[in-house]
């Protein structure tokens, strides 16, 4: 068997910008808080658009699996917290945690819902994040709908200095980690065997299956892929940075459509895309709800209907388009 | 005393599914024909909820008469949202289609925010109320029921008795088809649509008399979950379905609310909505097509 070789040229500019956003963070007093939150949309959507941007399937119900790696994380802290000389151990047990119930929940949803196509699909998925609120609000699973509080826990385990930095500092560092790993493994999918089977299942889905591609196998390794890095997000930025989870916080509706307009302003599909599109979100986010509190939304909504019927390609996808030249090329993917 | 209890609530559950039915109408009508899935639907029952508040407690109109108005409102924003959206989005992928029906619906939510405010409002209206034997109904819910079954009756009669709902079932049937034969699909297209969105809108007025001070400009999410387990119920693609569709669903909501509320230790409400988000996975896994289509 020939051996693919994946050149990494393409991630060196999402690398950069990764790099840049710590060192503006680190040496400009007071932006570690907006850096903070590009990272966590960068890493958002670094992770949805290796299922929404490779697939073209819509899922609105994306942000039940960052709620529910959020409860994994909360979880393993308010369980072990008892036992002695965990130390920071409990942060690692509670990744996996977060990693394990997010592939759970998305081989569930999965298995039902992938059956389906286009349309359906997306109905299928709109209640994912209500349908799993209801069910912990309403079996009172996890302490329900009273949610779990744990910087207690947190101060006892580390030290309060030591959890006051995870908080501020070192969770942000997880994320960009999450993101950057999200970013590695968006581009070996692109360029290994998965990348051309999820991209022929996107053009058309029936001409990919006629073609003897196992569409189904793809689409379920792209849904479970994307769900784990979602899990790992809402691990790392939810509840380390904010040691508390609430049902309705963490299935919020809005986290998806966030990840959908960042997906879709870079450009589906495309390694660079994510980054870019959250780059340009966050900041504007940011700014507007400086400049002009409450009206985000407002101004967002019409900005992504003339996206959509202007530029359906994104930033990014525009870019290649227009970039001939075979060494910029190179990077733009 | 559990029986009389279920038999009243599953009565209340008729009339109120008489309601939703006829507020997934509009979804099921625009999908079957331009097979675009409205995710905003919730948005358009806020919207007619906002204009009976706004009649009834600004003006003191009788919410009757909120119904044709919510219907004119809704088939100017259905017209001009296919007219600068949807229209150029017909032949788009179904992501292009579904993200702008969502926007469209965060872009009406956040109007009447900026309008309104995002309070909980109500109003009451007083009609007295009527014993049923079974159960004891307010008046108003009453007329909404029958408001329902009037809406349906009116849209059956239009596609079957008039020259333009000839005109879209024939589209529904065969666009190309249409097209040779002088129909103008186009046209078919909009006021479908149009259509769509105003039995919506105009539904939002009768769900307002069974939520007496629930409404606010995000009510409207919980209706679009709700509306899809009923159009799919119905068929997704049948106005008629999803009427039916809409009164199982009362049924099995209030039915199994009754019964929630007997497991000690759990929020019944909360269960209610988790099972019909079940409902709607197992049938679309078991029969996509719907449970009361032939096909």
């Amino acid at each position: 068997m020939r051996k693919e070789i994946v050149r990494p040229y393409p991630l060196l500019p999402v690398c950069a910008v990764y790099f840049f956003l710590f060192l503006i963070g680190k040496n400009i007093p007071g932006m570690w808080q907006l850096v903070a939150m590009l990272l966590f949309y960068c890493a958002m959507g670094q992770a949805f658009n290796i299922f929404l941007g490779m697939t073209g399937y819509v899922d609105f119900g994306y942000v039940a699996f960052m709620g529910v790696g959020t409860y994994g994380m909360a979880l393993a802290i308010t369980h072990l917290a008892h036992i002695e000389g965990f130390g920071m151990g409990i942060i690692v047990v509670g990744f996996a945690l977060a990693l394990l119930m997010s592939t759970l929940l998305s081989v569930a949803v999965g298995a039902v819902a992938l059956r389906l196509r286009g349309a359906y699909f997306a109905i299928a998925t709109i209640g994912v994040n209500e349908g799993f609120r209801f069910l912990i609000e309403g079996a009172k699973i996890w302490n329900g709908s009273e949610g779990l509080i744990f910087t207690a826990q947190l101060n006892q385990i580390l030290g309060r200095e030591s959890a006051s930095a995870l908080m501020t500092y070192w969770a942000d560092i997880m994320v960009l980690a999450i993101g950057a790993l999200a970013a590695v493994v968006t581009l070996y999918y692109m360029r290994s065997k998965i990348g051309y089977a999820l991209t022929a299942l996107r053009e058309d889905e029936d001409a990919a299956k006629v073609m003897g591609i196992n569409v189904t196998k793809y689409k379920i390794l792209a849904f479970i892929t994307s769900a784990c890095f979602a899990g790992l997000v809402g691990a790392a930025s939810w509840a380390l940075k904010t040691p508390y989870v609430f049902p309705p916080e963490v299935f919020e509706i809005h986290y998806t459509i966030e990840a959908i307009i960042i997906v879709l302003l870079g450009g589906a599909g495309t390694l660079l895309g994510p980054v870019v599109g959250g780059l340009i979100y966050g900041i504007s986010k940011y700014y507007l709800s400086i400049f002009m509190p409450g009206f985000q939304l407002l101004i967002f909504a019409p900005i992504i209907i003339l996206i959509i019927i202007l530029f359906p390609e994104g930033v990014v996808g525009m870019l290649k388009k227009r970039v001939k030249d075979p060494i910029p090329a190179k990077f733009i993917v | 005393m559990l029986l009389e209890q279920l038999t009243g609530n599953l009565f209340q559950g008729l009339v109120l599914g008489a309601v939703y039915g006829m507020a997934t109408m509009g979804l099921s009508l625009i999908f079957g024909v331009l097979k675009v899935v409205n995710v905003g639907h919730g948005a358009f029952i806020m919207v007619g909820a906002f204009v009976t508040l706004w009649l009834f407690g600004a003006l003191g109109i009788n919410p009757i008469f909120a119904v044709p108005v919510a219907f004119g409102v809704g088939i100017g924003l259905g017209f001009l949202f296919y007219y600068t959206t949807i229209q150029k989005l017909i032949k788009a992928p179904e992501l292009a289609t579904l993200l702008a029906t969502f926007s469209i619906g965060i872009l009406l939510e956040e109007l009447v925010k900026l309008i309104f405010g995002s309070e909980f409002r109500g109003f009451n209206w007083v009609v007295g109320k009527i014993d049923m034997g079974v159960t004891v109904l307010p008046m108003s819910k009453l007329y909404a029921c029958i408001g329902s079954v009037i809406i349906a009756i009116l849209l059956y009669l239009w596609f079957n008795k008039t020259r333009a709902g000839s005109a879209v079932r024939s589209v529904v049937e065969d666009s190309e088809g249409a097209r040779v034969c002088g129909v103008n699909v186009g046209r078919a297209y909009a006021l479908s649509f149009a259509l769509g969105i105003g039995i919506t809108v105009a539904s939002g007025v009768l769900l307002t008399m069974f939520i007496p001070v629930g409404i606010n400009p995000y009510m409207g999410g919980v209706y679009t979950l709700k509306a899809f387990v009923i159009a799919v119920l119905g068929g997704l693609s049948s106005p008629y379905g999803a009427f039916f569709g809409g009164l199982a669903f009362g049924l099995i909501e209030n039915g199994s609310y009754t019964l929630f509320a007997l497991i000690p230790g759990v929020e019944p409400f909360a269960l209610t909505r988790f099972l019909s988000f079940v409902m709607l996975l197992v049938i679309l896994l078991i029969k996509p097509t719907g449970l009361l289509s032939k096909k």
